[in-house]
């Protein structure tokens, strides 16, 4: 009875201290302690300011010094960080926010209302740098209600607030590190956050140090430092993991994941992601414009073997698509599939009167995994129906871009391969692709989509603040736009992580970041 | 000798300028727009007009070559598109390990090449010669690319003896070093012994060994030194084939100095960085040249009263 | 001017040679010295072999772009019908080091030619006329010779673009330094003989004057020069190529091959030792072929 008593008791310890840090179940009493967790990875930040930082897995490192008010949990879900609670207005224009308590900044300063103003004041000015900041300007001005409550004010209903809540540009920076010298902010090139991890050193182009930071408000880490190696080269990433120079890396080189499964040594994380890979069609291709019939466009996507292109170019890294976004999203649902068949495409084409179709393709190099090798291939599988296929020409990223991000009327190729990852797991960010106020050069929907309904569909669920509302409205805008075929609906790629098995608890967050927060020595 | 080191001086100022002129005329000429590369894809084009006035890239072309010839005088080479610092500081954090590879490097190609130059020529078309000349003729053929790779391949994986990428551990720069110097030490070995060749082949020598002076004192102390001024030339020369080669070891090694910065601010457009790169490695090869010219002209006086 | 003239130009010009221009040996004297010559014969051989292997190669191995077997990929050297194995396309390797020759030879041959167009008759200008012609041809090449010629060549594709023309443009430009400086040194030296001197007296033009009697003696270290720039024009070419700042893929260019290796270095070396060793070969050819007109042409040249 006693020891029964007593085990009651421990778990419910152990249970209190998980619920009252809000992690998500990690446990951590009891896990090896370690020094540094060395992690090599392939891009070299371009600043360390959360406000201009747009690369995932730069944010990824600012994010483990500067914390949000909410964050996502290695499954996708929103969980609360450093605000507990939230509540919105019945016309969704008024979020309070309550912040919690007992938060202090790694220099000792408190956490409190008046810094998360501060911080929204600095996003929000006009005069800042902030390319992420679009979707928040909805936002007209933040009150402090008290030390723990804060108000934002909105001109119009943002519905994925709470996601983009979790991404680090809306992170909360110490105040008094925010100065305003006349109209510009200072750079924040070394934040001084409430995380778990203080950022230590940084030497360009080599590494970036972060050190524990023992005065964090929620369960500590067990590494005392993580190191970021900066090492552009996946096949060097990969001798570094394999020498022991290395304990994660991300992003090896494909073509040996199949090798490194079977290594002992180390172990392979096929981390879920959510960037779909697609071949956008030029919709209002005049010059091709047989493209711009969706049974067309519907053919070819029955002609690519894309089970065949995962496994043998990709590797197993990939999943099918099988709706216009990836399976993480807060808005997806099933749609379908177009599955491999060639003499299905050849009748389709025929029925067309598309037989002697003639397109040429572009596709970026090194950008995704495996992008022009998998394009070479999809050139192949449409030769294989009795398409003329003129590339895949290949460029430089900047030149692509430039090729790709133009008006309809100055576009030059007929389909081009492209990824786009929401950073913050919401259908809003993924639906950008099909509307057609987003065509280039106003925004990035490069397949020049344009279906009225579907506007109509996505203007109400972008507003929409019935989240149930809005998921239902983006299933039915999916299955449409699946059925118009826009794009050779290709793959969701994953994100390979690979780490040492003297290393456990490395784990990720489905937006393509690794999550090595309560990572321990195995 | 002081006139001359002023002559040399003098001669370098054009040189620089034409530097210079040769970058801005690169740097305008190049295809595509730098305002909207650098206010990036999301941009407006209020944005992209606004970045065009901020870098003065609306004003006619004279007036922005002053303009740039004055902000190098005051040694401000502009932003860095990317990441938005100086590109000063940019080039400057990147620079000392550059500095520190290269210099590595030279000792190593200078101290082997040399000896090995030496040799090869003291034992003219024996066996010995045949492989130190052999060898030098591998190293300058060699594609320091693949070289960097294979030596990743046996050392770092194979025999988890050396880092295979950064610059984080003391022994990070030897394989970069290596790799470096192989063509320097291939080209600086040819060099001493074609020179050394020659050298040993003058009626000075002869008299030498007739009169009785050693072997040893002979090689080095008067064939050598006189062999010293083309070799002199070369190690200079070299100077600027190193700075050449640490673009492709940098890469291969993830070694974080200038060469990488250039072939990534290449693929990311940043023109200003490019600039200001380019500018440097210009401008360095000028100085070594001139320091070069200035110890020619110290070791042999012939020069300074020609 | 008559042609009595220029003939007793010519034979004063024989007569009174200096002895390092009298050791310049005709061309079917020198080829056979060359073949006499073991490193240099060595390397003729393997041009020989690389040249005949560049032209026919693809005539009977084509390389099609298109065919992707995506089947028999990273197969090992040896198996029937792929000599040096597959890639990671499951294209043959042999096919590809085939194909990608004339790539990297033309490119060192077209950037030497320019080289050797441009370099030349500046140098020779130069050296003849001096004043302020040499003085601007000069810090022109200062200039020039101040950035490392892959800097410059990266530089240069940088700005144009991509692609075969401008990688010639590029390892061109930065070939020409070493001509005008090597052919202006030895104008220098042949201006002052006595040949020159009398045909000068004698009325020629300085065109005419250069042509014939400067450049044409001064030709000898000009070739080696040339001989060995190519090697170090395929380095560099083969360098940008590496970069994916060359021939743009799916054309098979040794150093673009070389470039995409990077990646499979653990799953499959020898697609990047197969390139590099062609590469390597190639370039130790041209430098021992080099050597050897060195030692052959003129055996006081260093």
């Amino acid at each position: 009875m006693r020891t029964k008593l007593l085990a009651l008791a421990v778990v419910g310890g152990l249970a209190l201290a998980a619920c009252g840090n809000g992690t998500t179940g990690t446990p951590t009493g009891g896990s090896k302690q370690g020094d540094t967790l060395r992690i090599a990875i392939g891009v070299d930040p371009d600043t360390m300011d959360p406000m201009r930082q747009t690369t995932t897995t730069i944010q990824n490192i600012v994010q483990m010094v500067v914390e949000t008010m909410v964050k996502i949990d290695t499954s996708g879900k929103v969980q609360p960080a450093l605000a507990t609670a939230w509540q919105t207005s019945s016309d969704g224009l008024t979020w309070t926010f309550t912040l919690r308590s007992g938060v202090k900044f790694s220099d000792g300063q408190p956490f409190n209302a008046a810094a998360v103003k501060a911080n929204f004041d600095r996003v929000l000015d006009p005069a800042s740098t902030c390319p992420l900041c679009g979707p928040m300007r909805g936002v007209k001005s933040v009150d402090v209600v008290d030390d723990t409550h804060v108000k934002l004010n909105l001109a119009k209903p943002i519905a994925p607030m709470l996601g983009l809540l979790t991404e680090v540009t809306f992170g909360i920076v110490a105040p008094a590190s925010i100065q305003k010298g006349g109209s510009t902010y200072s750079d924040q090139e070394k934040p001084i956050g409430t995380g778990p991890y203080t950022l230590a050193e940084r030497v360009k182009g080599d590494h970036v140090t972060l050190q524990r930071h023992d005065g964090y408000w929620g369960t500590k880490p067990n590494y005392k430092s993580q190191k970021f190696l900066i090492v552009p080269e996946a096949a060097s990433r990969e001798a570094l993991v394999r020498a022991g120079q290395a304990d994660v890396i991300l992003l090896p080189p494909v073509s040996d994941l199949p090798a490194l499964q079977r290594d002992s040594t180390v172990k392979v994380l096929l981390a879920p992601g959510d960037r779909t890979i697609f071949m956008a069609f030029n919709t209002q291709d005049s010059q091709q414009t047989l493209l711009q019939k969706p049974e067309v466009r519907q053919a070819l996507n029955y002609a690519i073997n894309k089970d065949q292109i995962i496994k043998s170019v990709l590797f197993g890294a990939a999943s099918p698509m099988d709706a216009p976004m990836a399976s993480t999203l807060f808005g997806y649902c099933k749609v379908g599939s177009y599955p491999y068949d060639v003499s299905k495409a050849k009748s389709m084409l025929q029925a067309a009167g598309a037989s002697n179709l003639t397109i040429n393709l572009v596709s970026p190099q090194g950008r995704y995994i495996q992008d022009f090798q998998a394009a070479q291939v999809i050139a192949n599988d449409l030769t294989a129906v009795g398409v003329k296929v003129n590339g895949p020409r290949t460029m430089d990223w900047p030149s692509y871009l430039g090729t790709i991000n133009v008006a309809p009327a100055k576009a030059s190729v007929d389909m081009h391969l492209l990824g786009w990852a929401p950073g913050y797991l919401d259908a809003s960010q993924a639906m950008v692709q099909f509307q057609s106020t987003q065509w280039p050069p106003a925004g990035l929907a490069t397949s020049y989509y344009q279906n009225p309904e579907v506007d109509q569909l996505l203007a109400k669920a972008n507003s929409e603040s019935d989240q149930s509302q809005r998921a239902t409205d983006y299933c039915t805008a999916s299955k449409q736009i699946w059925k118009d075929a826009p794009w050779l609906f290709l793959w969701v790629q994953r994100f390979p992580i690979v780490y040492s098995s003297k290393v456990t608890g490395v784990q990720s967050i489905p937006n393509e970041s690794f999550y090595t927060m309560y990572a321990s020595p195995a | 000798m002081l006139t001359y080191v002023l002559r040399r001086f003098l001669v370098a100022i054009p040189t620089l300028w034409g530097v210079a002129t040769v970058v801005f005329i690169m740097a305008r000429l190049l295809p595509g727009d730098p305002a909207r590369v650098i206010a990036g894809v999301l941009a407006t084009q209020g944005d992209v007009d606004r970045i065009r006035r901020q870098m003065g890239l609306d004003q006619p072309l004279p007036v922005q070559y002053l303009d740039f010839l004055g902000s190098l005088l005051r040694l401000d080479l502009g932003r860095s598109a990317h990441t938005n610092a100086p590109v000063l500081e940019e080039i400057g954090s990147r620079l000392p390990y550059t500095i520190e590879l290269a210099f590595v490097a030279l000792v190593v190609a200078v101290v082997i090449g040399i000896l090995a130059g030496v040799t090869a020529a003291v034992r003219r078309n024996s066996k010995t010669d045949l492989i130190i000349s052999s060898l030098s003729v591998f190293g300058i053929s060699m594609p320091v690319y693949w070289l960097g790779l294979m030596l990743i391949i046996v050392f770092a994986v194979g025999l988890h003896a050396l880092p295979a990428a950064g610059a984080d551990q003391p022994t990070s720069i030897v394989l970069p070093a290596l790799t470096l110097a192989l063509f320097s030490v291939g080209l600086i070995a040819r060099m001493t012994r074609s020179s050394m060749l020659e050298v040993l082949g003058q009626d000075y020598i002869r008299t030498a060994r007739a009169m009785g002076l050693g072997s040893g004192s002979v090689i080095f102390r008067h064939a050598l030194r006189n062999a010293l001024l083309p070799i002199i030339t070369v190690i200079g020369l070299q100077v600027g084939s190193l700075l050449g080669g640490a673009v492709l070891t940098e890469t291969i090694f993830a070694w974080p100095g200038v060469g990488r910065l250039l072939i990534d601010s290449i693929f990311f457009r940043d023109y200003p960085v490019v600039q200001g790169l380019v500018l440097m490695f210009g401008a360095t090869f000028i100085l070594v040249n001139l320091l070069v010219d200035l110890l020619y002209a110290y070791v042999d006086p012939r020069i300074r009263y020609s | 001017m008559s042609i009595r003239a220029s003939a007793t130009a010519e034979s004063l010009g024989a007569t009174a040679l200096e002895p390092e221009v009298a050791a310049a040996v005709g061309p079917s004297l020198a080829l056979r010295r060359l073949l006499h010559h073991r490193s240099a014969a060595a390397g003729l051989g393997v041009l020989g072999v690389y040249i005949l292997a560049g032209l026919l190669g693809p005539l009977l191995f084509p390389f099609n772009p298109a065919q992707n077997h995506l089947v028999d990929v990273f197969l090992p050297p040896g198996r029937p019908g792929h000599l040096l194995g597959t890639d990671n396309y499951g294209r043959d390797e042999l096919l590809l080091i085939l194909n990608g020759m004339r790539y990297t030879l033309s490119l060192g041959l077209l950037a030497v030619a320019i080289g050797l167009v441009v370099g030349v008759p500046l140098g020779a200008i130069s050296g003849y006329f001096g004043g302020w012609v040499d003085i601007v041809i000069q810090r022109f090449t200062d200039v020039l010779l101040a950035f490392p010629s892959i800097v410059l060549a990266l530089a240069l594709v940088a700005g144009l673009g991509p692609g075969l023309r401008n990688v010639v443009i590029a390892v061109g430009v930065s070939s020409v330094p070493a001509f005008i400086r090597l052919v202006r040194a030895d104008t220098l030296r042949l201006r002052e003989l006595a040949f020159v001197e009398a045909a000068r007296a004698l009325g020629a033009p300085p065109a005419r004057i250069l042509l014939r009697h400067v450049i044409a003696n001064a030709l000898a270290p000009v070739i080696v020069q040339a001989t060995l720039q190519m090697g170090f024009a395929i380095l560099v070419a083969a360098g940008l190529g590496f970069f994916g700042l060359g021939v743009q893929p799916p054309t098979p260019e040794w150093g673009e091959l070389l470039g995409e290796a990077r990646n499979y270095i653990f799953s499959d070396p020898k697609l990047a030792t197969f390139p590099g060793l062609a590469i390597f070969g190639a370039v130790l050819a041209f430098n021992l072929v080099g050597d050897g007109l060195r030692d052959v042409l003129d055996p006081r040249l260093r």
